[in-house]
């Protein structure tokens, strides 16, 4: 098969394919902001000692955590219209990808906060720092820088959860692996050449991880 | 009108059970196989083995690098190519339960290594072959490590079966894209799929966590 | 300036703080010791709320710290408390450990607040080590940095919760020396410990307490050379 590969076809879809690319890099970018944003927010309540504030994160967290995403993605896309939300596909697509993520962000936040020693938390409370500068200055920077590892892992789960978008119509890498599948009956050009290009995205992800946590650990060390 | 589709709904059940029969069918028998190979696997990856080591784990981080959907694709559409014809079911099997050996595989090599060295050279001072320190010391030492993420691996290939509705397996997410047809009420008919899902997934998150704590302690106050 | 009437504490059954009545006054210093699980510990936490009492009344620098209404933030501020495991922010520099307080609760301003912080740092001894990580310190180095934290606020009083239970022997003597000179310049002290050469030194009264409750309260020198309790007496042959 290999003697097959029509490398000629490849190079005149590489245009679409670079325009997909951005577009899968976009889509990501975007859902990888909400996502963190959400996923602080809702770690946040879930550690709030309001049970009604602690319980509507519970919910939030566990129903996507117990949910396949594609199954989320076709509750907004198919949902939102029948109560008359019409947006852009894209829109859909970043809106679940933004929910779906932001509940394991909160974990990953969660997990970080409570990694932080209480006698930390005691010192801020007996010098008069109050929740929310307790928070900000000592809890989350910690937090955040200790979860790098993880956070990163969950950017790549989302770059890969993206590919869910191309079925809702949307143009991104994997949709061009189908387009030039279904246009010129090429399985193995389509999708190995969309395979290579997340393997890109993979690859620099993995490198900015080992790169940050070299960065962090020289950092805490000294 | 919103009590039609209600109707309809129920009386679309049997075809959600089907649905649900089939994401376990096809879960469960990639479970078990991914659980075999990616045991086997595991231990040749924690082996000393380089050439093995290095292998395998090229063949791992291509499958976490790309999308799982890219996979799916490429199995039932340039599978054929090189002359094996599968159908949609065989095919969802075999990406799915090569997705689940990976994973597993290094959640296996990953405990296999956590176990001190310490005990692997004192049963090889004490005369124990190979295989006999393997299944006497380290796996047994090993599991307790490898339980809880196992567990949480499992819920996560659940969640990923929804994946090959895409290739038109009738399992809960194709049944609810196929009914959300005739039915045009996304929420009420997703909103079912999320809960036949979370009927699944749920259970198994608890098991999990509850592994988890098992092996870990904590408190927190913020 | 500190007024414990009859308070009792339970962590559920256990009753943890039984019938507590003690009063420190301004510039004074108080070590309280006693067997592990005595209680005292507990005690000092309730000073500044870290732990809530269930019944009787508390009331430092004329406030109802036993009132769930009271807002503490005024009070904490004025209150410095050194815990036994340091509880030093490692992700800041000593600097900003021991600014961080004085800058977010009391608002002053940055540039002041740090020259205030160096001066402190120089007072404990480690002038050099404003942009010292925590981590890059030794162990009684860290708890130093603790008590200038505790300074840097300027407060009323400090609560030393066994200072230097967790220091290497070789260490221990650099923070006493600290907390010894605070006493002497009139700081009111709080002190829970074992180190009873700190106490003959510096304090006013000795207070013992076992099983939650106070046993006895005395001068120094009359604890240890004529402890009128049985316990009292048992405690200080264990020890000394």
């Amino acid at each position: 098969m290999l003697e097959a590969f029509n490398f000629r076809v490849i190079l005149e879809y590489m245009p679409l394919y670079l325009q997909c690319f951005l577009a899968t890099l976009w889509l990501s970018a975007l859902s990888l902001l909400g996502a963190l944003l959400v996923g602080i927010i809702a770690c946040t309540m879930r550690l709030s000692k309001s049970r009604v504030v602690s319980s509507i994160s519970g919910v939030y967290i566990e129903s996507i955590r117990s949910t396949p995403l594609l199954a989320q993605l076709y509750f907004f896309y198919f949902g939102l219209p029948s109560i008359g939300i019409m947006l852009p596909e894209w829109v859909t697509g970043v809106f679940a990808l933004t929910l779906n993520s932001g509940a394991y962000y909160a974990e990953i936040v969660r997990s970080g906060i409570q990694a932080i020693p209480s006698g930390q938390i005691e010192a801020g409370i007996a010098s008069g720092l109050n929740y929310f500068q307790r928070m900000r200055y000592i809890i989350l920077p910690q937090a955040l820088g200790m979860t790098i590892r993880p956070m990163l892992g969950q950017a790549i789960v989302l770059v890969k959860d993206s590919s869910l978008l191309s079925l809702i119509s949307i143009m991104e890498l994997t949709r061009a692996g189908q387009l030039l599948t279904s246009d010129r009956f090429m399985p193995a050009e389509g999708f190995l050449t969309t395979a290579a290009f997340y393997l890109i995205i993979y690859y620099m992800l993995k490198g900015f991880s080992s790169w940050s946590e070299k960065r962090l650990i020289f950092r805490e060390a000294h | 009108m919103w009590g039609f589709y209600f109707n309809e709904l129920i009386r679309s059940l049997p075809f959600f059970i089907k649905g649900l029969w089939m994401t376990v069918a096809v879960s469960g028998l990639s479970l078990i196989m991914g659980t075999i190979i990616g045991f086997i696997w595991g231990i040749l990856r924690a082996s000393r083995n380089k050439i093995l080591r290095s292998l395998i784990g090229a063949w791992v981080d291509l499958i976490r690098g790309t999308p799982f959907l890219v996979q799916v694709f490429i199995v039932f559409f340039i599978l054929p190519g090189i002359g094996i014809e599968l159908e949609a079911f065989p095919a969802a099997v075999i990406a799915l339960t090569n997705l689940a050996a990976c994973f597993i595989c290094e959640i296996v090599a990953g405990g296999i290594l956590a176990v001190s060295s310490g005990q692997r050279e004192a049963a090889t001072a004490s005369g124990l072959s190979a295989y006999q320190q393997l299944r006497h010391i380290i796996l047994p030492q090993a599991m307790r490590t490898i339980l809880p993420p196992l567990v949480g691996q499992y819920v996560l290939l659940v969640k990923d079966s929804s994946v090959v509705s895409a290739i038109g397996v009738v399992d809960v997410t194709r049944v609810g894209w196929l009914t959300v047809q005739r039915i045009p009420e996304g929420i009420m008919v997703f909103g079912l799929v999320g809960i036949l899902y979370f009927i699944v997934c749920y259970p198994l998150i608890n098991l999990s966590n509850i592994l988890e704590r098992r092996m870990t302690v904590g408190a927190t106050r913020l | 300036m500190i007024s414990f009437k009859n308070v009792n504490k339970w962590f559920g059954d256990l009753h943890v703080l039984n019938n507590i009545d003690l009063e420190v006054e301004k510039g004074e210093v108080v070590v309280v010791c006693g067997p592990s699980g005595s209680g005292k510990s507990t005690l000092i936490r309730c000073i500044n709320r870290l732990e809530p009492i269930q019944e009787g009344e508390l009331i430092v620098d004329g406030m109802k710290v036993h009132d769930k209404k009271t807002n503490m933030t005024q009070i904490r501020a004025e209150i410095g408390f050194v815990f036994q495991s340091f509880n030093l922010y490692p992700h800041m520099t000593a600097l900003d450990n021991i600014t961080i307080a004085p800058i977010k609760v009391r608002n002053i301003k940055k540039a002041e607040a740090e020259k205030l912080g160096k001066q402190i740092l120089a007072r404990v001894g480690l002038g050099d080590k404003s942009k010292a990580y925590p981590t890059q310190l030794s162990g009684g180095q860290q708890q130093r940095v603790a008590i200038a934290r505790g300074l840097c606020m300027r407060p009323k009083m400090m609560l030393f919760d066994e200072p230097t239970s967790a220091l290497d022997p070789e260490m221990i003597g650099e923070v006493l020396d600290v907390m010894v000179d605070l006493a002497k310049e009139g700081m009111t002290m709080i002190v829970v410990t074992h180190e009873m050469g700190f106490a003959r030194e510096v304090a006013k009264r000795v207070v013992f307490m076992d099983e939650g409750q106070i046993i006895e309260v005395a001068p120094p020198k009359e604890f240890f050379t004529n402890p009128k309790s049985e316990r009292s007496k048992i405690f200080l042959n264990a020890i000394l």
